[in-house]
């Protein structure tokens, strides 16, 4: 092994976070590709059925979408800080960054089980057999919608579940991983949390702020 | 510092964005909601992509994974609503 690289395969550290970064990246695309599908079906639907989308899209929590957005925003702030702070070695203020953002995707995770919560009471979540009652004009678009949102947002959530469940483990081995295989996971886990913020950047307004 | 500072204000301008959008639909901007808050959104992908995931000073290789992802999508998007 190099004196400074992970593995045989690079002289240079240089060369292996290239490497590494060009990895994420390629495997970030795959992911958009799969969020990618999913939209264009929603947007086809939205197009066909635009009236019925609207009517539907205002049952769901315009204030808890909102705050769910600010959770999100600030979790990748605060990865961006702890890569900053693992990039100047400062690793008790990355741990405690990594340790809120995970916190904060918790956070999220709970305010949309609560949003779920709510949904299956009132009757406009057409899964896992619950008979959906939808007192609304075109019930039978609009449970088209519910479905498009729950396959959506829950493809999201599985997604930030992984980002946790990682992170999670990297602060478990934290201690007996050297300073550069330390930087080099907060990297990686850093592209992948940022890119599923950005999913849900774009989830966010198609959701819940068709017409309001 | 300034760095801090930097991602502090980075941080601040994707809230005030969200705000922009959020406050934005309570108004009938004649079927242009949609767009803006479409605009918005890739604003704010483009704004994490380049200062959260550093997109900008990464080199080639990723700005190249990217534009390659772009192509596809725009394959997946353009043919499909081309067709319809």
């Amino acid at each position: 092994m190099g004196a400074s690289t992970e593995s045989v395969a690079f002289d240079k550290p240089a060369r292996e976070q290239a490497a590494d970064t060009f990895a994420m990246w390629i495997f970030i695309g795959s992911e958009a590709m799969l969020f990618g599908a999913i939209l264009l079906v929603f947007l086809i639907a939205r197009i066909s059925y635009g009236p019925a989308f609207a009517a539907a899209s205002h049952h769901l929590s315009l204030p808890l979408g909102t705050l769910n957005t600010v959770v999100l925003i600030t979790s990748s702030f605060s990865m961006a800080l702890a890569h900053l702070f693992g990039n100047r070695g400062r690793w008790r203020a990355s741990t405690w960054s990594l340790a809120a953002t995970a916190l904060l995707g918790l956070v999220f995770l709970g305010i949309k089980a609560a949003e779920y919560t709510m949904e299956f009471r009132e009757g406009i979540a057409p899964v896992l057999g619950v008979p959906f009652t939808y007192d609304g004009p075109d019930p039978v678009h609009a449970e088209f919608f519910f479905g498009l949102y729950f396959a959506m947002a829950s493809l999201h959530a599985v997604h930030l579940i992984g980002g946790i469940v990682v992170i999670a483990g990297m602060l478990v081995m934290w201690s007996s991983a050297t300073q550069s295989s330390r930087l080099r996971r907060v990297r990686a886990i850093g592209l992948y949390w940022h890119f599923v913020d950005i999913v849900w950047v774009f989830l966010f307004p198609i959701l819940y702020l068709i017409n309001r | 510092m300034s760095d801090i500072r930097k991602l502090t204000f980075v941080y601040l301008v994707l809230l005030a964005l969200l705000a922009l959008t959020v406050g934005s639909s309570s108004f009938d901007l004649g079927g242009f909601n949609s767009a803006l808050n479409l605009v918005i959104a890739a604003a704010k992908a483009a704004i994490i992509a380049t200062m959260f995931m550093q997109l900008s000073s990464g080199g080639i290789l990723p700005r190249l994974a990217v534009a390659a992802t772009g192509l596809w999508l725009a394959i997946l998007f353009g043919l499909t609503l081309i067709g319809r």
